[in-house]
């Protein structure tokens, strides 16, 4: 009987905390987005590396004085990859012939397993002829991605082997000294890219 | 003068509860299309604006589209910059509200495409909600743009090399 009444008094207890936690509770997310967000600028460096495309490597170093976009993506991406490269393509059409002779841009498949270089030269340029799809080893991509800040996750395959691949979906710019200049994030408008783009032109020694 | 007025609104007020009983469970859709994706790409994703002027929430269960092996319902949640797409079993449409499919949220993911997409191209979907009515609606192939800006003026031409 009295077991039985402390029973009912710890279910009781149990649902009002419930009912607190469900109305009360929120999950401090906008803290934890700003504090994220803070340390993301900070420990990016960017820096040199070379990975491949279908038509041979890509050294970052044989870029320099030119002012180069780097996304990290993949193929499978039915929305966010598609979106934040439409938006550079529009950035790069919005640039004049002189100005975009001194850009390239580059997606960096994070899914190396399904994304080979065949499959990048026919997806990236879709976008944009100026877009070069590359990728590398599992752990070349990591290395880059390291550098830059960039993170991705693949998913658990469905029954049918399919997964996603959870990744940041920042635009890097790198000046024409080779050094990480800006990181734009997801649903940054053309329009930033193309100011981001000419600030590094600018500052850029005609060549 | 004032009888009519009167009768009016009489009127209107017996029809009140019929209107509101004709437009209950109403969804309409509105602007859908389907995201134009490179020719090799093995996905997509609809999307579309899903209004219900009904008075109780509708939830949209199921897509169907021949254009793919597989439809299912996706959202995306920004998890600190990192964009996590998420199958979810239903997408609700509160009552007298609306819900928009759009990019980076949610949408209806086409995997593995039947065929390769082209601009103007028409890809039929049945949509099934949760009261168990559907609809069939067609969702135009569409590049997609950022708002305010200019379209890339695409050179297939310069793409082949």
């Amino acid at each position: 009987m009295n077991r039985r009444a402390l029973w009912i008094l710890l279910c009781v207890g149990l649902a009002a905390l419930l009912a607190w936690l469900s109305f009360a509770w929120q999950p401090p997310t906008g803290v934890a987005t700003l504090h994220n967000s803070a340390q993301r600028s900070e420990t990016p460096t960017g820096g040199d590396f070379t990975l491949y495309s279908a038509d041979g490597p890509v050294a970052l170093a044989d870029y320099r004085g030119k002012v180069v976009l780097l996304y990290f993506g993949y193929t499978f991406c039915p929305d966010v990859c598609p979106t934040s490269l439409s938006v550079i393509a529009q950035a790069l059409s919005m640039l004049t012939a002189g100005e975009l002779e001194r850009v390239s841009s580059f997606l960096i498949s994070v899914d190396p397993e399904r994304d080979t270089m065949a499959v990048l030269k026919a997806y990236a340029p879709f976008f944009h002829p100026n877009i070069v799809g590359i990728s590398g080893s599992a752990y070349q991509v990591a290395q880059v991605a390291r550098q830059y800040g960039a993170r991705y996750m693949k998913q658990k395959p469905d029954s049918d082997g399919r997964y996603a691949v959870d990744h940041s979906s920042y635009t890097y710019v790198i000046g024409a000294d080779g050094k990480l200049a800006a990181s734009l994030p997801y649903a940054s408008p053309p329009q930033h890219i193309v100011d981001a783009i000419r600030a590094q032109l600018g500052a850029a020694p005609a060549n | 003068m004032k009888h009519s007025t009167i009768r009016r609104a009489l009127l209107l007020a017996a029809a009140f509860p019929l209107l509101s009983f004709a437009a209950d469970g109403a969804l309409r859709i509105d602007d859908p299309y389907v995201r134009l994706v490179p020719p090799n790409a093995p996905a997509s994703a609809a999307f579309m604006v899903i209004s219900n002027s009904g008075s109780t929430e509708r939830q949209l269960l199921k897509a169907q589209s021949p254009a793919a092996k597989s439809v299912e319902l996706h959202t995306h949640i920004n998890d600190h910059g990192v964009m996590k797409m998420r199958q979810v079993d239903r997408i609700a449409i509160k009552a007298n509200g609306q819900t928009e499919l759009k990019p980076g949220s949610y949408h209806i993911m086409l995997i593995d495409l039947a065929q390769a997409l082209n601009e103007g191209d028409s890809v039929p979907l049945t949509l099934s909600f949760d009261d168990g009515s559907t609809q069939q609606i067609s969702a135009p192939v569409r590049r997609i743009q950022a708002a305010g800006a200019p379209a890339p003026a695409m050179d297939h031409g310069a793409m082949k090399h």
